[in-house]
């Protein structure tokens, strides 16, 4: 009995020494191991054995088992070695210099500007309302104390539509609804479509971008408008601005400015983008007119507070660096692919 | 609106001040300029000189060779003006001198040695007249300085008119002076004027102005007065010269002495012959009446256009432009001088209809103060007389004053100033500036009480926050200093239809590679008709630059297709979308309905129709699902609306049975046009309308403990049978089972399927409270294979 596992353990030892795949080593270990496996079979005969052997042809039985097993084992760890290895060898080397379809699409370039500007607001604690962009003449004109036949009508050529309403020519067109649905206090800014009747060039457009802002609270004063005006554009252009306000007229605010900055491309010095003026006018603002307060249905007395307008398209062009404004309206996806998403 | 440094200088002292910063710091506390010209500059040493003897040049017509007296010495001097003659006193530009910029020095004209040249009025730069050289008085000195003759020194600053559009009192140089004398803080010369009450015994001229509308009179004022013996043709150098450095043409004497009161004092005035008009009525039109303005235009005006008539002659468009027939002539010495004040919106209506936008329009659409009507009578006749020494008044100061605006008087107080600006002011500043723009006040304690000059109160002025406008502006707003307010901070609510718009343009760029277009939202006329686009009426812009171009859109396809059809001539596929507005209007003169519109436009010269419909579809629902858990139905469509939708593949989307819009692939037609080769899809999904449906809270659902089973089933449909109609049957079986179906996939073959095709299910079903028994798995697969039979869809045996 002995005798016949020792040539057991031969005979298996050699088997596992010739084999050549996975499959081989599956079918000795079930030749050897299996249910019906030759060393398997030895351990169930073992009550055959005389009582004197037993333990002893059991434990060698077992010893053999466990070395069949490992001897096994390892063999198929030097074939997975092998299967790696031919893997590698094998490998069809990539070229990743090659270019692929990335399947990014692009935002437009407004779009960025406003979600940016829009963040940094309400981050300032403003809501982000939505205009018409038909609008009443009311609302685009009286509303904002543009009476008719008011000279100030001529500052915006208008598009006039059949029913008598307008395509807004700008963003406050929305203030008075803004003002009849929150009432005081109020922070809000409203980004929109405006449109002029203008032939186009590259720093005309007949429609483009701007975001409109107001701020109501008791005692709001134009000290206050500075400070906020250089805080905001000091977010928008990442950097410390200087900010300079000089009188300006729009008819819905009173007192009204014109906001420059100091250039933030060349801080000043001159270049392209300030047109060497070291200022760039960037943005009407004023404390909005009492009257138009009232027609809000704020009462002037109690509260007051200032609007500003962004021009949106302007800023996309300065981010951009983007000269021609017509641009923007292309439907050129060669220029507007470049603004991949992040 | 040009301002000339040298008529500032007649009301205010700038000695000593450097101008470019003056004209920054007016930037800064009163009105945008847009320039600045320094005029003078480009000549130096061109002096006065006369003409001694004039001589024929042999072979020209033109050349005259002169012998010119600088008060020296005799030169020699080839000319070819006409108007050259012996003993003129002209501007000779010597060897040496500096004319336009360039140094003249000794020339040859027609072999002939040239030691200078006499100048014409546009080489001087004081006028464009180039018709002949300069003629000064005979009795001028020689050999002097011209500038000292002729003020060519002038500096010119253009301030913006938008920014004066509520300032009719700055529409003159008297009005900008007070402001720089307000600016520089120095006095401000009163005007010299005619004392008009010496003529209070004269003849009053015969005004009649007919009011029809007492509270808004078209004719607020009319003033006039005679004056007689005018016989000067020509304005002073003075005169001329600032007209022209600020934008206005010399034509004769009368003529730019009213242009210089209006450009002095911002009101417009006429001057009448005499011959033509002795009195005037002030009445509109009865009826429309074809008129000659004095630019010898035959204009058509509509009835009610206020006009100002002599007897029953109408004689000029009131305050817009006066008729050929009563205009000044050669031999006019005796005028009828008008000063009046109309109704700034009738101007403007009037001036608009006719196209005619006048100088005089242009101040009077500004609402000026009345007031001045007189003041500018009384300075007209003290610059006239300094024209002109001879002229004699012959009537007395006649006036019709019909309506006067209110007086203002505004009550504000010192803290409420400060609040207002942020910054604490001392009251002297304030009383200062207030005293200096000619406000009259009166302090009491922290009170003031103050009365608005009548310059500022035709619609300027009227309230406290246009005297803290006042202030702050003189303080200069570099001076307040930033300060934050400390606002009550409230949580923010986001609109949730704009959260939607940036989730979905966010999705479509990053997950499907679309890029954002945006557009115009009105319909391309022209692009339609190349590419077969039909578009329904909608509301139209009555006033377009581009006259065809001016229907709404109604939809977005169109917009998507422009986009395509511009850009698959650079590549070989397209996608793009945009968030826009679309308008439906009834016809009724009633609103226009908006809505927000996702439009999106698949086109590729790779791919088929039918990956860009799945490619579309899956773009639309995962918008849906953003955030939202609710599944879309597609319901094809029996009618197609537009024609640019396919009439087989075209869908209607519908989230919890609302309308959202449709996809379809685009009709052959237009693919045609657009590239034969692509396969082109639009999609339109009403963003406002999604964003508005409530959304569906996710549940969490517990996974099973006990073993799930799942089985597939290959149906056997017809080819026109749809997955849609397949799940509404595995609805409809009672399963009590069912975790969930998948497709697995749908196999077509023309050989081995006659008009049928194979469509594969894989289900799960399983328990929350027990392993299912076999039993319980053969009834549910029973109960789904009788519903789908009962649609006719059996398993393939």
């Amino acid at each position: 009995m002995e005798e016949n596992i020792e040539k057991l353990g031969q005979k298996f030892k050699e088997k596992i020494n010739s084999i050549k795949s996975m499959a081989d080593a599956e079918s000795v270990r079930v030749e050897a191991l299996g249910k019906k496996g030759e060393v398997i079979e030895i351990l169930k005969n073992l009550k055959n054995v005389e009582e004197s052997k037993r333990k002893e042809v059991g434990d060698k039985a077992n010893k053999l088992r466990v070395e069949i097993e490992e001897l096994i084992e390892k063999k198929k760890e030097e074939l997975k070695e092998l299967e790696y290895e031919a893997k590698i060898k094998n490998a069809e080397k990539i070229d990743l210099t090659v270019p692929v379809d990335d399947k990014v699409g692009s935002l437009h370039p407004i779009t960025i500007v406003s979600r940016e500007l829009e963040d940094i607001f309400t981050g300032m604690g403003f809501t982000v309302e939505d205009g018409n962009e038909v609008e009443t003449e009311y609302n685009n004109f009286e509303a904002v104390n543009v009476p008719k036949y008011h000279p100030a009508r001529d500052m915006q050529d208008t598009f006039w539509l059949e029913n008598g309403e307008v395509l807004k020519t700008q963003t406050s067109a929305a203030q008075n609804k803004i003002m009849k649905k929150y009432g005081a206090p109020l922070k809000a800014i409203f980004p929109g479509r405006c449109f002029r009747n203008e032939a186009l060039d590259a720093s005309h457009e007949n429609t483009f971008f701007q975001m409109e802002g107001m701020m109501i609270d008791k005692n709001v004063s134009i000290s206050n408008l500075i400070y906020f005006m250089k805080t905001l554009l000091s977010e928008v252009f990442k950097k410390e601005v200087e900010v300079r306000l000089r009188p300006g007229f729009f008819p819905f605010v009173e007192p009204g400015f014109e906001l420059d900055i100091k250039c933030p491309y060349c801080g000043g010095v001159g270049c392209k983008v300030c047109k060497y003026g070291s200022w760039i006018e960037l943005c009407p603002c004023g404390m909005i007119h009492p009257k138009v307060l009232e027609m809000g249905g704020i009462d002037p007395e109690e509260y007051s507070g200032f609007a500003f307008g962004l021009g949106l398209s302007r800023l996309a062009m300065m981010k951009y660096n983007i000269n021609d404004l017509r641009a923007l309206n292309s439907c050129d996806l060669r220029v507007l692919k470049q603004m991949k998403i992040k | 609106m040009y301002i000339s440094i040298n008529w500032i200088k007649d009301f205010v002292d700038l000695d000593g001040i450097d101008v470019e910063n003056l004209i920054y710091k007016f930037t800064m506390s009163t009105a945008e300029v847009e320039g600045i010209t320094k005029h003078g500059q480009d000549v130096s040493g061109v002096i006065t000189a006369r003409i001694e003897s004039v001589e024929e040049v042999e072979n020209s017509k033109k050349l005259h060779k002169l012998m010119v007296n600088n008060g020296k010495e005799l030169l020699q001097v080839v000319c070819g003006a006409p108007n050259v003659r012996e003993g003129a006193v002209v501007a000779f530009a010597q060897v040496g001198s500096k004319v336009q910029g360039q140094n003249i020095g000794v020339a040859t004209l027609a072999g002939i040695e040239s030691n200078g040249m006499c100048l014409s009025e546009k080489e001087l730069g004081v006028s464009d007249d180039h018709s002949g050289i300069i003629i000064l008085d005979d009795d001028t000195p020689l050999g002097v300085d011209i500038k000292t003759i002729i003020p060519v020194d002038d500096i010119i600053y253009e301030v913006d008119n938008k920014s004066l559009t509520n300032r009719p009192d700055l529409w003159g140089h008297y009005g900008i002076a007070r402001e720089i004398a307000t600016i520089v803080n120095r006095p401000l010369k009163p005007l010299e004027v005619e004392e008009l009450n010496q003529y209070r015994e004269l003849e009053k001229l015969a005004i009649d102005v007919a009011v029809e509308n007492e509270e808004n009179p078209l004719c607020l004022r009319y003033s006039a007065m005679r004056v007689e013996n005018v016989t000067k043709k020509q304005a002073s150098w003075k005169v001329k010269t600032r007209l022209y450095y600020c934008g206005m043409r010399s034509i004769n004497l009368l003529a730019d002495m009213t242009n210089y009161i209006m450009m002095e004092l911002g009101q417009p005035m006429h001057a009448f012959d005499e011959r033509v008009v002795d009195s005037v009525g002030v009445r509109t039109l009865p009826e429309a009446t074809k008129f000659t303005t004095l630019d010898g235009q035959d204009r058509d005006l509509d009835k009610g256009t206020l006009m100002i008539w002599h007897k029953d002659t109408p004689v000029a468009i009131a305050g817009v432009m006066g008729g050929l027939q009563s205009e000044i002539e050669d031999d006019t010495t005796k005028l009828f001088l008008e000063s009046a004040n109309f109704d700034a919106v009738q101007i403007r209506k009037t001036a608009a209809k006719l196209d005619l936008r006048t100088d005089a329009a242009a101040h009077y659409e500004k609402t000026l103060d009345p007031e001045l009507c007189e003041l500018a009578i009384a300075r007209f006749i003290k610059l006239l007389r300094d024209e002109d020494k001879d002229i004699t008044i012959t009537s007395a100061f006649s006036d019709v004053y019909v309506k006067k605006y209110p007086h203002i008087t505004i009550h504000i107080d010192k803290p409420f100033i400060d609040r207002a600006i942020g910054k604490v002011l001392s009251m002297e500043e304030v009383t200062r500036t207030l005293t200096n723009l000619k406000y009259d006040i009166k302090v009491d304690g922290d009170n003031i009480t103050i009365e608005v000059p009548t310059f500022r109160a035709t619609k300027d002025v009227s309230q406290k926050a246009d005297i803290i406008e006042e202030i702050a502006r003189i303080h200069g707003y570099d001076n307040i200093v930033p300060e934050s307010n400390l606002w009550k901070i409230s949580p923010v609510q986001k609109d949730p239809v704009r959260e939607l718009e940036y989730s979905a343009k966010e999705l479509l760029a990053s997950k499907y590679g679309a890029s954002e277009i945006h557009s115009y939202v009105w319909y391309n006329t022209e692009l339609n008709q190349e590419l077969g686009i039909k578009t329904r009426d909608n509301l139209k812009i009555t006033n377009g630059i581009v006259r065809l171009d001016n229907t709404l859109r109604h939809e977005m396809a169109p917009t998507m297709l422009y986009a395509i059809h511009k850009n698959l001539k650079y590549m070989s596929e397209a996608k793009v979308f945009e968030v826009g507005r679309t308008f439906d209007y009834h016809f009724d003169g009633g609103l226009a309905e908006e809505y927000k519109v996702l439009g999106i436009g698949l086109s590729s010269l790779k791919q088929t129709e039918k990956e860009l419909m799945y490619e579309a579809k899956s773009m639309v629902d995962s918008i849906v699902s953003i955030d939202r858990n609710m599944t879309v139905e597609y319901k094809h469509m029996e009618d197609v609306e537009n024609n640019w939708m396919h009439p087989v593949n075209s869908y209607e989307v519908l989230v919890n049975g609302i309308s959202l819009g449709y996809i379809s692939v685009v009709h052959p037609k237009i693919v045609d046009s657009i590239n034969p080769k692509a396969a082109i899809v639009v999609a339109e999904i009403r963003i406002d309308t999604l964003g508005e449906i409530a959304k569906h809270e996710i549940e969490y659902k517990e996974i099973s403990k006990y073993q799930t089973v799942t089985f597939d089933l290959s149906l056997i449909v017809d080819k026109d049978v749809m997955y849609g109609d397949i799940e509404k049957a595995i609805k409809e079986a009672k399963m009590q089972y069912l975790m969930g179906y998948e497709l697995v996939d749908i196999y077509e073959s023309a050989e081995k399927l006659l008009g049928k095709k194979a469509v594969t299910i894989r289900f799960t079903i399983g328990s929350y409270t027990d392993t299912l028994t076999k039993e319980q798995i053969d009834k549910e697969r029973e109960e789904v294979l009788n519903s789908l039979k009962s649609h006719q869809m059996n398993i393939a045996e």
